[in-house]
């Protein structure tokens, strides 16, 4: 028999209650986290160097200070500015990239969906360029552009553009049958047709598009800003290791993660305000 | 059988003759490529409606009577054979037929005054927006859902969105209307509530709009219809018989069950479709 405290625990469907199960859930896994890394920690003394090679919780913590000190701090020297606007600068390159991505992306695709010949002529393109990493086009593009912060914003263009360009076509071409005859039936000009059935229909896919391709980009700047020595989070991380400093990295790791989940987020949160109920 | 004829009837019938055709359905043949190979769903079909008549397809599920429809409505182009609609050549769908669909087809993203509206909007191009919006009014007025005109399809019942996919055909004012199984997921109360319905609609319209409807309900195509078609088995399904219902308008539900016309054409119906069923089986 379950106790009734469980009841009310795991099975209280209220607000409040599901807040603070939610809670504990993260302290939990907060908990398991700490410990594995005071577990390694402890074990990475490294002798010839005489340290840690990971840093323990409390030397991290007190880094963090430091670094979080003043964030928005500006400097005449850009790579000296407070975290903020390192964090801001990574997050205004994916941005710019993405939106010209969604730009061209989602016309692309809509153009793909809609018509077989585009749509068969253009897969195969889009296919073969897909798998290949941005980081070849980043390269490419400082040879070209021969500027590092808008051949990262290229290459977050290239990033977004294909789950951008799948998704998009993915959902154009997914449009039941029955929403297609009623705008045979009602006599739908192309604009009608495109602005009152294609959009709303494609629109949740095209969301998945966006949120797949903002997660994706957002780990692809890092790695950007480490190849290329644009300033941004990715640079901090370069930054660090090449200075030592072992708790920036620990750090990093933890401002991706958290910059991460909330772009996440924030398509989710686009995603559920587009939904609607079918039929 | 004649002497129950009234000579009202024969009024009402002689009238029919003089009228002019609607639709005409002349020797059509529907064959679908399928992957596994061709697929005739409908085979030398012929048949007139004339204007203003009510007219019930019944037959068993997969006999195409949704494709005999679909060949009236545009949606299918018959293979061989020809359709007019009020004297011309039907190459596809055009809004001189309104159709509600077997699965009402609203949209889901709009709200229901948009479901009717979107279509008056196409479909009427030289009125003003202010007389398009009194349209969709007027129209979801008679079908009772002006209060739910801002809902979206989703948060309707199904009798709800049934009368709005009815109110989106109304309201484009189609000579036409075709009507492909459109109470078949109703429960039983609903469905005679919209029976009426649609009858108020088509006297309010001084009967002359041409209904064509397609329902695998006897008591539906009877109650309903001045003709019932009824088609055989497919595949190569072709037309069993056209029975007349001579029984006298304004119907009324609860009377006519009493009505030995009633009764007898019912029987015939469920003759033509269960003639294999017998009781030792």
């Amino acid at each position: 028999m379950k106790s009734q405290a469980y009841h009310l625990l795991f099975l209280n469907d209220s607000w409040w209650m599901k807040t603070i199960r939610g809670t504990f859930y993260f302290a939990g896994g907060c908990m398991i986290i700490g410990l594995l890394w005071t577990i390694i920690s402890r074990n990475s003394y490294d002798t010839s160097m005489e340290t840690h090679l990971i840093p323990s919780i409390s030397t991290t913590f007190e880094k963090c200070k430091i670094v979080f000190d003043q964030p928005f701090r500006t400097s005449d020297n850009e790579f000296d500015s407070g975290i903020f606007w390192v964090i801001w600068s990574s997050i205004k390159r994916v941005s710019i990239g993405f939106l010209y991505a969604m730009l061209v992306g989602i016309p692309i695709g809509i153009l793909m969906g809609a018509n077989k010949l585009a749509g068969n002529i253009l897969n195969p393109v889009v296919q073969i360029l897909r798998p290949v990493s941005p980081l070849v086009w980043l390269i490419l593009a400082m040879y070209v552009i021969r500027a590092v912060p808008e051949s990262n914003m290229f290459m977050i263009f290239i990033t977004c553009i294909w789950p951008t360009i799948i998704n998009t076509s993915f959902g154009v071409a997914s449009i039941p049958e029955d929403y297609k005859n009623v705008s045979k039936a009602f006599d739908f000009s192309v604009w009608k047709y495109v602005t009152k059935v294609v959009l709303p229909f494609a629109t949740p896919h095209i969301i998945t598009g966006m949120r797949l391709s903002i997660g994706i980009a957002w780990m692809v700047i890092v790695a950007g800003e480490m190849l290329s020595g644009a300033n941004g989070i990715g640079f901090f991380a370069w930054n660090s290791y090449n200075s030592q400093e072992i708790d920036s990295i620990m750090i990093s790791i933890f401002v991706i993660g958290l910059v991460g989940i909330m772009l996440d987020k924030l398509f989710d949160f686009l995603h559920k305000s587009f939904a609607y109920e079918s039929k | 059988m004649e002497t129950h004829i009234t000579s009202e009837i024969m009024v009402d019938q002689l009238n029919a003759e003089l009228k002019p055709s609607s639709i005409v359905v002349n020797d059509v043949t529907v064959t679908f490529d399928t992957a596994k190979g061709d697929y005739t769903a409908i085979k030398n079909i012929s048949l007139e409606v004339k204007k203003g008549e009510i007219v019930s397809i019944i037959g068993h599920s997969g006999c195409g009577k949704s494709t005999l429809m679909a060949t009236i409505s545009g949606m299918v182009n018959p293979t061989s054979g020809t359709v007019l609609a009020n004297g011309n050549l039907v190459k596809g769908p055009g809004p001189d037929r309104g159709i509600v669909f077997q699965n009402y087809s609203l949209l889901p993203w709009l709200s229901v005054f948009d479901n009717v509206f979107q279509a008056v909007d196409s479909v009427m191009k030289d009125i003003s927006k202010d007389h398009k919006k009194d349209i969709v009014m007027k129209n979801l007025e008679m079908v009772n859902l002006l209060p739910h005109k801002d809902k979206k399809p989703g948060q309707l019942s199904g009798g709800m969105k049934q009368r709005v996919a009815i109110a989106r055909a109304f309201s484009i004012n189609p000579s036409i209307l075709l009507l492909d199984e459109p109470f078949g997921a109703l429960d039983a109360l609903t469905k005679g509530t919209m029976h009426v319905e649609l009858l108020k609609l088509w006297n309010l319209d001084n009967r002359n709009k041409t209904i064509v409807m397609v329902t695998h309900d006897i008591d539906e195509a009877v109650f309903l219809s001045d003709k019932v078609i009824v088609m055989n088995n497919g595949p190569a399904a072709t037309i069993k018989e056209i029975v007349n219902i001579p029984i006298a308008r304004p119907r009324n539900k609860k009377d006519i069950t009493h009505d030995p016309e009633y009764i007898n054409t019912k029987e015939k119906l469920t003759g033509l479709l269960f003639e294999k069923l017998s009781i030792h089986d």
